[in-house]
């Protein structure tokens, strides 16, 4: 794999669909084009499962937990809010 | 709105449907429950777009208070949880414009693309093989959750609506105003800024 090889055009309109493909948003044309692209380059395909695991690392990072001290002090000021909702 | 479009109007019952009928039917004491139920979401979604807890804090609250005054307004045409993440993303573009941000950046597509040197032909990078427990720590998730912090604000939402928050493309198309293809668009270049910095930090991991 080169870099003119990612000058190819075929590379470059795989790179700008990766993430349509990865969220399952493309048509079956596209990603049978897309996965018989990927099975004949390399840096395609890395570029590919790099990306997909960026994806699933995102989906798993942690929430923190709220401090408590600012839900304590939520709670007071909701209960000093009105004691019906107006419509505006 | 006319009384024939009142009939065809589609009602989304989700699970906040009934809390916050009740709410509008006078038990305005319920709004506790619904805070309780969104406050850990929202304080997270506020974190990671605001650079501090405080601002983070200032955000939920007036998030909160923007619920209340606009609930009995609420037509049930979307889940709760969308709408009031409509309301965030508002108030935190409120709280933006009033303070002195520079412009957003722009990322190309052409900054991401992979080149000879720092993609390797012959083989796919071990921390996109390895299983996902195996990788991911407390200090990958500070090194995730930081660089989001580095990425444009109109990059950065998208990321976190729809890889973090969950959110359809459709969806978080709706909670900003922007059309699918906006939000396609910001959200490949967002994980391709991340997958940069995550290429980094592994290849400088010893």
């Amino acid at each position: 794999m080169t870099r003119d090889c990612h000058e190819h055009q075929h590379c470059l309109e795989m790179f700008e669909k990766l993430s349509e493909y990865i969220d399952g948003e493309l048509d079956h044309a596209t990603c049978d084009e897309i996965e018989k692209h990927a099975k004949n380059c390399v840096a395609c395909f890395s570029c590919m499962e790099t990306l997909k695991r960026t994806v699933a690392l995102c989906q798993k990072v942690e929430d923190q937990a709220i401090p408590r001290e600012f839900s304590k002090k939520l709670k007071e000021i909701i209960q000093n809010l009105p004691k019906t909702t107006t419509p505006l | 709105m006319t009384a024939e479009k009142n009939q065809n109007r589609k009602i989304v019952k989700d699970s906040d449907f009934d809390l916050i009928q009740a709410i509008n039917s006078g038990q305005a004491d319920k709004f506790h429950d619904l805070v309780k139920r969104y406050e850990q979401k929202l304080y997270n979604f506020s974190l990671r777009m605001c650079r501090n807890p405080s601002d983070a804090e200032d955000m939920v609250q007036d998030t909160f208070l923007n619920v209340f005054k606009y609930l009995k307004n609420f037509r049930y045409e979307t889940k709760f949880k969308n709408w009031l993440y409509k309301v965030a993303a508002s108030t935190c573009i409120k709280k933006r414009r009033k303070s002195k941000f520079a412009p957003d950046k722009e990322l190309s597509l052409d900054e991401f693309l992979p080149n000879d040197e720092a993609e390797k032909p012959d083989n796919v990078p071990e921390w996109a093989m390895l299983p996902l427990d195996k990788l991911l720590n407390e200090e990958l998730s500070g090194v995730i959750n930081k660089t989001i912090l580095e990425l444009p604000k109109k990059y950065r939402v998208v990321i976190v609506l729809r890889d973090i928050e969950g959110f359809s493309t459709a969806e978080t198309a709706q909670i900003l105003n922007l059309s699918p293809s906006n939000v396609k668009v910001r959200l490949h270049r967002a994980r391709l800024y991340l997958r940069d910095k995550l290429k980094g930090y592994f290849e400088n991991d010893p």
